[in-house]
C-alpha cells in the first residue's frame, strides 16, 4: 500500500493487507484473546519484542493493529497505539515519557477531562502541570522549568475554539528540546495534520469525528517519530535500558517508533486500556467516510453560522470561521477547509432561554458527546459544570446563556427548523 | 459445494471415526487456529466479499460471496456437522429458514409431506399457510403411533419431518421407527432436534436423513442471537439444501455464527445443568396440591417416558404444567411469577414461562390447537441456569396467589 498516499485511498486502505487465506474484502473481526504459537523460539522473540506477532489481545490484536496503522498513515506519523478511550490515549502518553518530578506547561483552553488529569490526578503521581492561554505564546515559553518534559495542546480549544498556533509553539518546544503533543480530535489528520506543524505527538479520541457515529469509545496515540529522544538524558524511559524486556534500549531498537513502542510495552502490558476488537471494526468503518462526513460536518456548520448569525434571539455565535473570532487568522492557516464542526452561541434571556431552548429542540439530542453524524447539543451551565460559581463559569470561558452545538450530517433545514421550536420555548424570557 | 473443510478434527467426522468425547468437540470442532495470526477463535469475518487471486484462480480459497459462504459461518457448519454425526451442514438466519429450506430442497408442487402433528406453531403455519400455496401437501399426524404414520404415506410422500420432544406438548416421536417407514417410502427424514441437541439425541444415528435446529435455543443459549442449522447425513442432501440456501438467500451472519460458536462451547455444562433443574421443578410441581397435571419426559409419569429414555440420554429442559383452574389460575401465576421471564423464545440460561395458547402456537387453529393436546391451561416453561431452590421459591410464592 506504500505507493499510495491521498487521504481518501489511505483512509480507505492503509493498514489492512487482504488476508491470505480466504481473500476476505473486509478487515476480519480478530474477537480472540490469545494467539497459538507454531513454537517455543517463536513465542520467546515475540514476547521479548525481537519481532512482530501477536501474544495475547490485550497489547496487540490484528484488528486493532488495522486501525492502528491506518490513523498512523492518515496522520503522517511512524506508528500509532490505539486505547480503550481517548482518556486512556491521553493518561499513557505521558506517562509513557514523564516521572514522578516532571513538568508541562499545557493549554488552558482543554477538554474538562484533559483538564482534569493534568489538574488532581497527575499530581498524585509527581506530575505537575501549568496552564497557560493558548494566545499568549510567549507565556508558554515562560512557563517552561528545568523539569518540563511536555508542552501539550487541543488544536481546537474547548470550549472556548481557541486555535493553537502550532508553528509557533512547535518552535518552543524545538528551542527547548521538549515534545509536543496535541489533542487532535476536534480537527482529526482531514481538517489539520499537526505533525506537520511542529507536533511530536497527536492524541485523538477516536470516539469523536474519527468514528463518527456515536458507536464506539476509543482512542489513539500516534507517534510523529520526528523527536530525537536520545538528544538528552531527559527522556530515560526511551532512551535507557528496560528491565522488564533484559535490558532493551527502545529508543536504539525502534528508532521513530520508540516513543510507541514504550507505550506497547508499558501501558499495554502493564496498564492495559486497550481497545476491543470490535470497537476497532466499527471505528475503522467510520473512519472510511471521514473525509465525506467532515465536509459535510462543515458545510451544515457554514450554513447554520449564517442561520444562527442572524437570528434575533441569538446574543452571539462564537466558531474560528467567523472573523470575530479571536483566533480567526490561525483558523485560515491551519484549519483552510474549515474549523471543525462545534458551534458555540448565546439565547438571549440568560441561563433559562440556554435551558429553555435545549428543552425544546427534538431533532438535536441532548446530550454530552461530540462529534456524532447526529446534532448534539448541551447547556454548560446547567450540566457539565453546574457545579461551578458564576465567576469561575467566566474563567471557563463558559456563560450562562451558552449552549454547545456540535453539528451533525441531517439536512440543515431540519436542523433550523427544530431551534426555531426552540428559539419560541426561549422567547419568554427574553427581557427578563 | 464451495465451502471446504478446515482439516483438524473435522477430518476424523469426515471418516466418521469419531474418537473424542461430546465435550471435547463441542469446544474444538470447526475450529483451527488462525493460519495468519494464530488467533484461537476464528475472526468475525464481517465482509460481503473474497478478492480472488486471479479469474482462473476464481474460487481457489473456497469464497467468493458471503451468501455463498462465509469463513466463520463455516467454522459452525463444521462443528454442528461434528456434533450431530452428519457429513456437512448449512447455517441459517433463523430456525424457520432452516426448517423452510428442508421443506424446498425435498419438496416440489404436488408433493405430500408428512408433519408430527404436534410442532412449533411456526412451522405449522408455514406448511398451511405459506407452502400450501405453492400446491405442497401436507398431513399432520401423530409421530408417537406408526401405524398412523405408515397409514399416512402416499405415492406422492417425499419429506418425513417430525419434531421431537413436540413443542409444547412434549409428545415424542419414533425417530428409528419413522426414519424406516421413510426410507421404504423413498422420502427423506427430517427430524427438528431443537429441544435435546446433538449432546441428549442424535437423530442421525437413528438412521433420519437430516437434523433441524434452531440455534437460538440451547446452542446459542444465551439470548443473543437468532440462527439455525440443517445438518445432512448425505451429501447430496446437503447439497441440496445449500443449493437452496444460495438461491433464496437464506444465510446467518458471521456475527451471529461467532456468537453461537462461543455458546456452542459450554451446551453440555448448560444442557445438564438446566436439566437437573427441570427434573427438580417437575418433581416439585407434580407434589403440589394446585397443579392438575406435569409433563415432563424424565418424570415416570411421562408417557412415553420408555421411548424419551431410549432414544435420547437426557431429558431436556422443557416441561409443561396445568394449573388447577385451568386457562384463568395459569394466567394468574404466569401474571404474578418472579425469576422467570414471562417471554418466547426457550433454551437460554434464563427461564421463561410461556403461554402456547396466546404466544407460541397462536397460528394454530384452536380445533388443531385442542385435537393435538395444547390445551387452554397449558403453561410451557423453559427451565434456565438459575439456582433451583431460587425457580421452586418463584414457583411456590407464585401458586400461593392462584
Amino acid at each position: 500500500m506504500g505507493h499510495f498516499h491521498h487521504f481518501d485511498t489511505l483512509a480507505l486502505h492503509a493498514g489492512q493487507t487482504v488476508d491470505d487465506e480466504f481473500g476476505a474484502r473486509a478487515t476480519p473481526i480478530y474477537q480472540t484473546t490469545s494467539y497459538v504459537f507454531p513454537d517455543t523460539d517463536t513465542a520467546s522473540s515475540i514476547f521479548n519484542l525481537e519481532r512482530g506477532g501477536h501474544a495475547y489481545s490485550r497489547i496487540t490484536n490484528p484488528t486493532v493493529a488495522v486501525l492502528e496503522q491506518r490513523i498512523a498513515a492518515l496522520e503522517g506519523g511512524s506508528a500509532a497505539v490505539c486505547t480503550s478511550s481517548g482518556m486512556a490515549a491521553t493518561f499513557c502518553a505521558i506517562t509513557a515519557i514523564l516521572s514522578q518530578g516532571d513538568h508541562i506547561v499545557a493549554s488552558s483552553q482543554m477538554y474538562g477531562g484533559n483538564i482534569s488529569l493534568m489538574k488532581n490526578t497527575l499530581p498524585r503521581f509527581g506530575i505537575t502541570t501549568t496552564f497557560v492561554d493558548p494566545a499568549d505564546i510567549e507565556g508558554f515559553r515562560a512557563a517552561i522549568q528545568d523539569n518540563t518534559r511536555l508542552i501539550y495542546g487541543e488544536l481546537i480549544g474547548n470550549p472556548g475554539l481557541d486555535i493553537l498556533d502550532l508553528d509557533a509553539i512547535g518552535a518552543i518546544s524545538k528551542e527547548h528540546h521538549i515534545p509536543f503533543m496535541v489533542d487532535a480530535t476536534f480537527n482529526t489528520p482531514y481538517l489539520c495534520r499537526c505533525l506537520d506543524h511542529g507536533a511530536n505527538i497527536t492524541i485523538h479520541s477516536v470516539t469523536k469525528w474519527m468514528g463518527g457515529h456515536g458507536v464506539a469509545i476509543g482512542g489513539v496515540i500516534v507517534d510523529g517519530g520526528n523527536f530525537d529522544w536520545g538528544a538528552t538524558d531527559r527522556y530515560p524511559t526511551i532512551t535507557e535500558p528496560y528491565a522488564p524486556f533484559s535490558g532493551l534500549n527502545l529508543w536504539d531498537e525502534f528508532g521513530p517508533s520508540a516513543f510507541a513502542m514504550r507505550i506497547r510495552a508499558e501501558a499495554m502490558r502493564d496498564i492495559g486500556p486497550s481497545m476491543s476488537p470490535m470497537n476497532a471494526f466499527l471505528l475503522l468503518q467510520g473512519l472510511e467516510t471521514l473525509s465525506l462526513r467532515m465536509n459535510k460536518h462543515l458545510s451544515n456548520t457554514k450554513m447554520l453560522l449564517e442561520f444562527l448569525s442572524n437570528h434575533e434571539q441569538v446574543s452571539w455565535v462564537s466558531h474560528p470561521d467567523l472573523p470575530s473570532h479571536r483566533s480567526h487568522k490561525l483558523a485560515q492557516k491551519y484549519l483552510p477547509k474549515g474549523a471543525g464542526s462545534i458551534i458555540s452561541f448565546g439565547v438571549k434571556g440568560g441561563r433559562d432561554a440556554g435551558k429553555a431552548f435545549i428543552e425544546n429542540v427534538g431533532l438535536a439530542s441532548h446530550l454530552a458527546n461530540v462529534g456524532d453524524a447526529k446534532t448534539l447539543v448541551i447547556h454548560p451551565a446547567t450540566t457539565t459544570h453546574s457545579r461551578i460559581d458564576a465567576e469561575a463559569l467566566i474563567a471557563a470561558g463558559i456563560t450562562e446563556d451558552m449552549v454547545r452545538l456540535s453539528v451533525g450530517l441531517e439536512d440543515v433545514r431540519d436542523i433550523e427548523a427544530d431551534f426555531e421550536n426552540g428559539f419560541r420555548a426561549a422567547k419568554k424570557f427574553v427581557g427578563d | 459445494m464451495i465451502c471446504p473443510p478446515k482439516g483438524g478434527i473435522i477430518a476424523a467426522h469426515n471418516t466418521r471415526k469419531i474418537t473424542m468425547g461430546f465435550s471435547t468437540r463441542q469446544i474444538h470442532a470447526g475450529v483451527t487456529p488462525d493460519p495468519l495470526t494464530g488467533s484461537i477463535l476464528t475472526p468475525i469475518y464481517q465482509t460481503t466479499t473474497y478478492v480472488q487471486p486471479s479469474v482462473d484462480g476464481y474460487l481457489s480459497k473456497g469464497y467468493s460471496y458471503s451468501r455463498s459462504g462465509n469463513p466463520t459461518v463455516r467454522a459452525l457448519e463444521l462443528k454442528l456437522t461434528d456434533l450431530e454425526g452428519g457429513v456437512d451442514a448449512s447455517c441459517f438466519g433463523t430456525g424457520m429458514a432452516a426448517v423452510q429450506a428442508v421443506m424446498l430442497a425435498f419438496l416440489n408442487a404436488g408433493d405430500h409431506a408428512i408433519i408430527s402433528d404436534v410442532a412449533y406453531g411456526g412451522t405449522y403455519r408455514l406448511c398451511k399457510q405459506v407452502l400450501s400455496r405453492f400446491g405442497v401437501e401436507f398431513s399432520f399426524v401423530d409421530g408417537s403411533d406408526l401405524k398412523a404414520v405408515a397409514a399416512a404415506v402416499r405415492d406422492n410422500t417425499r419429506l418425513f419431518l417430525t419434531e421431537t420432544p413436540a413443542n409444547p406438548t412434549m409428545k415424542c416421536s419414533d425417530i428409528a421407527g419413522i426414519s424406516k417407514i421413510a426410507r421404504a417410502a423413498g422420502a427423506v427424514h427430517a427430524v427438528d432436534n431443537t429441544f435435546l441437541t446433538p449432546y441428549y439425541q442424535r437423530p442421525l444415528e437413528l438412521d433420519a436423513d437430516v437434523s433441524i435446529h434452531s440455534t437460538t435455543k440451547y446452542m446459542d443459549g444465551h439470548n443473543a442471537t437468532v440462527g439455525g442449522a440443517v445438518i445432512s447425513a448425505r451429501q447430496e442432501h446437503a447439497d441440496a439444501v445449500r443449493f437452496i440456501q444460495n438461491s433464496t438467500g437464506s444465510i446467518m451472519s458471521p456475527q451471529v455464527a461467532w456468537l453461537t460458536l462461543q455458546g456452542c462451547k459450554t451446551m453440555s455444562l448448560r444442557m445438564d445443568a438446566q436439566s437437573a433443574n427441570a427434573m427438580a421443578i417437575a418433581e416439585y410441581l407434580e407434589a403440589h396440591a394446585k397443579v392438575k397435571q406435569v409433563c415432563y419426559p424424565g418424570l415416570k409419569s411421562f408417557a412415553q417416558y420408555e421411548l424419551a429414555s431410549r432414544q435420547a440420554s437426557g431429558y431436556g429442559a422443557m416441561l409443561w404444567f396445568e394449573v388447577k383452574g385451568g386457562l384463568v389460575a395459569g394466567k394468574k401465576l404466569m401474571d404474578n411469577i418472579k425469576v422467570f421471564s414471562l417471554a418466547e423464545n426457550l433454551g437460554s440460561v434464563e427461564s421463561l414461562i410461556t403461554h402456547p395458547v396466546t404466544m407460541t402456537h397462536a397460528a394454530v387453529e384452536k380445533a388443531e390447537r385442542e385435537r393435538v393436546g395444547i390445551i387452554d391451561g397449558l403453561v410451557r416453561v423453559s427451565v434456565g441456569l438459575e439456582d433451583v431452590e431460587d425457580l421452586i421459591e418463584a414457583l411456590d410464592k407464585a401458586l400461593a396467589q392462584v
